[in-house]
């Protein structure tokens, strides 16, 4: 390799020139009705296959050590592998692992008709929590998240839907807790619209 | 400040806390809990406003939404609001507002006097008088607007915030008066989710006004009661100063609350108004009743009010707007007004009561009163100017259709008058359900259902309290159980209220005069727009029939009142001019909005750098800190060009296309679409949505294609890689990415289900730079030592995986720039670290960055096309030259192929796409000039074509353009014109389009 190369290219993650912007009255995530945090270790996976196929969603359970979920809009999760249903043949996986060695897992284990994209680059996820998040959601989607609290279901769930303007991923967490995961070209924008819409208590980027 | 009509029993407001205010100029005290309404009255100011068409002065009427002539400017400048009812607008310290019908005073008569738009203004006096000369229209309009006065839209931006909020419930109340109130107890007690919206200050609806007792409780105390029973549920959402404003399909319903509005204008505390967009399960409409207004000669003088107005003021904000009232009825109701007005301490002069013969119990207790009843009489006439001086009463014959006996005055201030009380549909007709006309209640009944919904109270013509009360209790425990909550059974025993029996109202519109309405002094139906029962009548002589025609004609009802005092009068007269019954008639259709709502709320915070999402390349903000100049390309934001300082767009566009050709430019190309596309027809799949093939493309190849739409015209074009067998990857334009995919997918799942093929969005996951110019290779070969660059080993059309600076990358050797070109794609997060090191590497070459616009001149020297730029969604490939991208050989047919057969794609005078090159070397021409062969001929010329793209090149120092040109391959040499407005024209030779490198050597190398 040519002496003018840093060993260790540098990383930049979608929400690299937001971090640690606030809005409002809010100085740190202790005082934010809004705080949103950027989580980005591993990689992100789309996974295409024939559910009705017993084989796919063993070879998947055995990579993965988690089954497919079936039920629209829903996601299985472990420690470190999260399967978010997109389409009736469409995943999402999310896994601490890096992607190379994921996609080559899972091509190893799954045969016929499939797909798997390192699709890394192209997300992010941002977590949401505090006391705003109820009020932001309804600003910004018009899915109907509060019945998600209201009537708890077994399954974990999540939803593509319209984000402002953007499109999401969103996905329910537990404690009231909600995460996003959106496409890196729109993190600015997605984070202008947040810092705007909780400015009233207060929104804070985790640095 | 003396406030003369104040009285010491101040109901809803408090009299140790006044409020000062200004109207037109003047300042006034009220108090807290007023309206602009009732602190004016309070302060006995008679006019507030001058009529549309007459100008004559008018005074309030009405106490809610139905107001037609007090509409007010509110403050000035940035923030100022037009068109706001005073009885809508609660009094705040240091209010200021303007009349907006009064020029140039409300007090002073130059209209009034000439009279000059009266009499020039019959109905379907636009149509009558202004069809000719077209041209003076804007002058008439601009006349006519000056002297009528709709208010002033501010002419600064507008400083207040406002936002959108969608919400989901099982259970939408609309109207917290009684029903509505019930309604949402009933159903919160199931745990429904409910929403509940009134768009007064504070819940309670009529019984904030009234005297009745309910549950042994006074109306205050059971509005209390009530209210704090909902609020203890925190499943019930409460929302005040909020109007639902529009119902629409799939029960979606719009609220506009006014959170600041009260507080003053400029007030800091977060958005003005918040637009809340309703998905509601099960909706109870709980909108209530306008009282009817009668319609008499100069029923428009100050001082004639509404009935149910004039207890209003009394009971809930302790103003009596006058000292002697008469009240005119058709109904038992009414007399109450005759009862508070009594117990103001005032003079009632006396009941005017249209029936022969009334004997029920209110009637009763009002004849115990002292006050004198007559019956069978009717109010004929106002008298005054200013402010009502007397009544002209007469008996009438039993239908009331005419005066029979002596008309006689009474000295008085003031006239209250019912008409009755009309349900307030408009919600429910919003949905589709057509009004139903009841003649045993005298008004429109809510019509079949469409939706999720039901009418409750007084707005379903439920007219008593006690009935009401059930109705909302059975309607918002039904609601809810039809949502899922609930067994439907009511929880809360019924409550115990003792209302008077009434007596059947006489159904009276319009009180006849002693002469026909047409020689009458006006009988104003709708006081806002100045439309007349004789008006009306003129409109059905001369022909017209329908309702909703007679509408326009008249204007009836198009004002920011929408008509709802005066509509149904309208409609009653119109029926009674034709001969017909009202149902006949029927009544006009009701749309949103039910009440004036601001741009501002509709807009929410989709504004500014909100209003469309930008989107960012992992190298934008490299882009920014080097001053690029940026495009918008569908939602991105692209480097336009990089300008130097001082430098113009001419001078940066000369240097960075000089760059390329002679050394090195860069360019950030990842806002290109990508597709990946992998499953075992993939080539197949792929080979049918292209004009060529791609069943023989090898591992490492690319190839350009271009997309047609079945029509044969180009849609979309760009390159596809071959990445392993069954594996692809597809480069789509920037702009085109969405609907190329959406493309794809509709294809593979609506007409070839049979191909196993799957698609996934990659734009987002690499980033790509792009390096192109003579020097290209030494660059890359200091930044990656895993791919062999030889020319034999990686050539042009090909792409190898390897190492770029680093970084894992995926190179490929296509050119958009004629030049030897490396387009290297990485994992976006490296993108700009990879863009760094490419210019640190590229610096002993003055590695140039370029933008959009050097992207564009570059191609444009070569010929190649930009989809949407030189095609316009009528161009096949043979029209761009391109026949050689289009399959002679493909086994399966392609989209498109079938249409370039037609006879007109293949006609030979079809545009075809040429190069221009001006005979002036420096003269550039317009993009989107015409072009035609003669400049002298006669207009209208013969258009020969168009220009596509044009460009001054610095590489060819010479002006050069793309042209679509009728049969313009064979008409090579030729000299043609681009004619301009100013006259003058621009000649250039038919060319090939193709300026710079023909044979394509500079990038196969």
């Amino acid at each position: 390799m040519s002496e003018s190369l840093q060993p260790q290219p540098r990383f930049e993650s979608p929400s690299h020139y937001v971090r640690g912007r606030h809005s409002g009255n809010a100085q740190s995530v202790t005082d934010a009705g809004l705080v949103v945090t950027e989580v980005n270790n591993g990689c992100y996976l789309n996974l295409r296959g024939d559910a009705s196929n017993a084989e796919f969603n063993a070879a998947v359970l055995s990579v993965l050590g988690i089954s497919l979920p079936l039920m629209p809009g829903t996601f299985v999760a472990n420690d470190t592998e999260y399967l978010y249903w997109l389409g009736p043949n469409e995943w999402l996986l999310v896994s601490a692992q890096p992607g190379q060695k994921r996609e080559a897992d899972l091509r190893a284990a799954l045969n016929g008709h499939i797909a798997v994209v390192d699709v890394s680059g192209g997300f992010t996820q941002l977590n949401l929590c505090g006391p705003s998040l109820n009020l932001v959601l309804k600003k910004s989607s018009v899915y109907d998240f509060e019945e998600w609290w209201i009537q708890p279901k077994n399954d974990q769930r999540c939803v593509q839907t319209t984000f402002a303007k953007a499109s999401a991923l969103v996905i329910g967490q537990s404690q009231g807790s909600f995460a996003i995961i959106i496409r890196r070209s729109f993190t600015d924008y997605i984070a202008q619209w947040l810092l705007d819409c909780a400015a009233d208590n207060g929104c804070f980027i985790s640095p | 400040m003396k406030q003369k009509n104040r009285l010491v029993v101040s109901g809803r407001t408090d009299p140790n806390q006044p409020i000062n205010f200004t109207f037109n100029g003047k300042p006034y005290q009220g108090l807290l809990g007023d309206t602009l309404a009732s602190a004016l009255l309070a302060n006995g100011v008679n006019v507030v406003g001058r009529s549309f068409k007459y100008a004559r002065p008018r005074g309030i009427v009405g106490h809610g939404p139905e107001e037609p002539n007090g509409i007010i400017q509110l403050g000035s400048g940035s923030a100022t609001v037009p068109n706001l009812k005073v009885t809508q607008v609660e009094l705040y310290e240091g209010l200021d507002a303007k009349s907006v019908n009064g020029w140039p005073s409300v007090n002073i008569d130059v209209m009034g006097l000439v009279g000059v738009f009266g009499r020039l203004m019959p109905p379907g006096f636009y149509y009558k008088t202004f069809m000719y000369p077209k041209k003076l229209w804007m002058t008439y309009e601009h006349f006519i607007r000056k002297a009528a006065g709709l208010g002033k839209t501010p002419t600064e931006a507008d400083p207040d915030t406002y936002e959108k909020l969608n919400q989901h419930c099982d259970v939408l109340v609309v109207g917290a008066g009684p029903a509505g109130l019930m309604a949402a107890l009933e159903a919160g007690l199931t745990g429904a989710r409910v929403i509940i919206s009134d768009e007064q200050s504070e819940f309670g609806g009529s019984l904030l006004a009234s005297t009745q007792r309910i549950d042994d409780q006074s109306s205050t105390d059971w509005i209390a009661q009530t209210v704090s029973a909902i609020t203890a549920m925190p499943n019930v959402q409460r929302l005040s100063r909020s109007t639902v404003f529009g119902y629409y399909d799939h029960n979606f319903l719009t609220i506009l609350e006014k959170r600041t509005d009260h507080l003053g204008i400029n007030s800091p505390q977060g958005a003005r108004q918040r637009l809340h967009r309703v998905r509601a399960k099960q909706v109870v409409l709980a909108t209530g009743a306008f009282e009817r207004p009668l319609v008499f000669a100069h029923n428009d003088i100050p001082g004639v009010m509404q009935a149910s107005s004039v207890s209003t003021y009394v009971n809930r904000y302790g103003v009596a707007p006058g000292e002697k009232l008469v009240l005119a009825t058709t109904n038992d109701n009414a007399y109450q007004t005759a009862i508070d007005w009594y117990n103001s301490g005032r003079v009632v002069v006396a009941v005017v009561d249209t029936r022969q013969a009334t004997n029920g119990p209110l009637v009763s207790h009002v004849k115990d009163l002292g006050i004198e009843v007559l019956q069978g009489y009717g109010v004929i006439q106002a008298k005054g100017s200013k402010r009502v001086r007397g009544a002209l009463v007469a008996p009438l014959n039993e239908n009331g259709t005419k005066v029979t006996g002596p008309v006689e005055q009474l000295k008085c201030d003031l006239i209250a008058t019912s008409g009755g009380w009309s349900a307030a549909v408009h919600l429910s007709s919003h949905t589709g359900a057509k009004p139903i006309w009841d003649d045993a209640i005298v008004s429109f009944r809510p019509g079949i259902s469409k939706q999720q919904e039901r009418s409750v109270g007084a707005c379903n013509g439920t007219f008593d309290l006690a009935q009401g009360l059930l109705e909302g209790a059975l309607a918002g425990a039904e609601a809810a159980h039809l949502a899922g909550f609930g067994d439907g059974q009511v929880k809360r025993g019924m409550a115990i209220v003792n209302t008077l029996e009434e007596q059947p109202q006489q159904a009276l519109f319009l009180i006849p005069h002693t002469l026909p309405s047409s020689r009458a002094p006006s009988q104003f139906v709708d006081l806002q727009l100045d439309v007349s029962a004789a008006g009306i009548e003129l409109a059905v002589t001369e022909g017209f029939e329908s309702v909703e025609h007679v509408k326009r004609y008249t204007a009836l009802g198009f004002g920011t009142d929408q008509g709802k005092l005066g509509n149904i009068n309208g409609m009653a007269i119109l029926a009674n001019a034709l001969g017909q019954s009202i149902a006949e008639t029927g009544t006009t259709i009701f749309r949103p909005s039910y009440t004036p709502t601001t741009f501002g709320a509709i807009a929410g915070r989709d504004i500014g750098e909100l209003f469309d999402p930008e989107r960012y390349t992992a190298m934008h903000r490299w882009h920014e800190q080097q001053g690029a100049v940026f495009e918008d390309v569908g939602q991105w934001k692209r480097p336009w060009y990089f300008p130097n300082q001082q430098e113009t767009m001419h001078q940066a566009v000369n240097r960075e296309c000089r760059a390329v050709r002679n050394s090195l430019g860069i360019l950030d190309a990842s806002t290109l679409g990508k597709i990946d596309i992998q499953g075992p027809d993939a080539a197949e799949f792929i080979t049918r949505m292209y004009t060529n093939s791609y069943l023989t493309l090898a591992p490492g190849k690319c190839r350009y294609g271009v997309m047609l739409k079945e029509d044969g015209m180009i849609f979309d074009d760009g390159v596809c890689a071959c990445i392993s067998d069954n594996h692809y990857l597809m480069f789509t334009t920037t702009g085109g990415a969405a609907g190329v995919l959406a493309w794809l997918e509709l294809w593979q799942q609506t007409e070839w289900p049979e191909l196993q093929v799957y698609f996934t969005s990659v734009t987002d996951h690499w980033a790509t730079a792009t390096i192109t110019g003579p020097n290209a290779r030494h660059v890359m070969a200091k930044v990656c030592d895993d791919i062999d660059l030889s020319a034999d080993k990686f050539g042009f059309m090909d792409w190898r995986d390897g190492t770029v600076a680093g970084i894992a990358a995926r190179v490929f050797r296509i050119s958009f720039t004629g030049e030897l070109t490396y387009e290297i794609n990485v994992s976006a997060h490296y993108g700009r670290y990879l863009w760094e090191k490419l210019m640190a590497a590229g610096a002993e070459f003055d590695i140039t960055p370029y933008g959009t616009e050097t992207m564009h001149v570059l191609r444009a020297e070569k010929g190649f096309i930009i989809v949407g730029q030189d095609t316009d969604g009528s161009m096949t490939p043979t029209d761009m030259n391109m026949d050689w991208v289009i399959g002679k050989k493909k086994t399966f047919s392609f989209i498109g192929k079938r249409s370039l057969e037609r006879s007109d794609c293949l006609r030979d005078n079809r545009k075809q796409l040429v190069g221009l090159k001006t005979l002036v070397p420096t003269a550039v021409i317009p993009e989107g000039a015409q072009i035609v062969n003669d400049p002298h001929q006669p207009l209208p010329m013969a258009m020969q074509g168009h220009v596509t793209s044009s460009y001054f090149s610095a590489n060819l120092d010479h002006s050069i353009a793309l042209a679509v040109v009728k049969g313009g391959l064979n008409r090579m040499g030729e000299i043609v014109y681009c004619p301009a407005a100013d006259g003058s024209s621009i000649a250039a030779e038919i060319v090939n389009s193709v300026f710079y490198d023909p044979k394509g050597e500079r990038q196969h190398v």
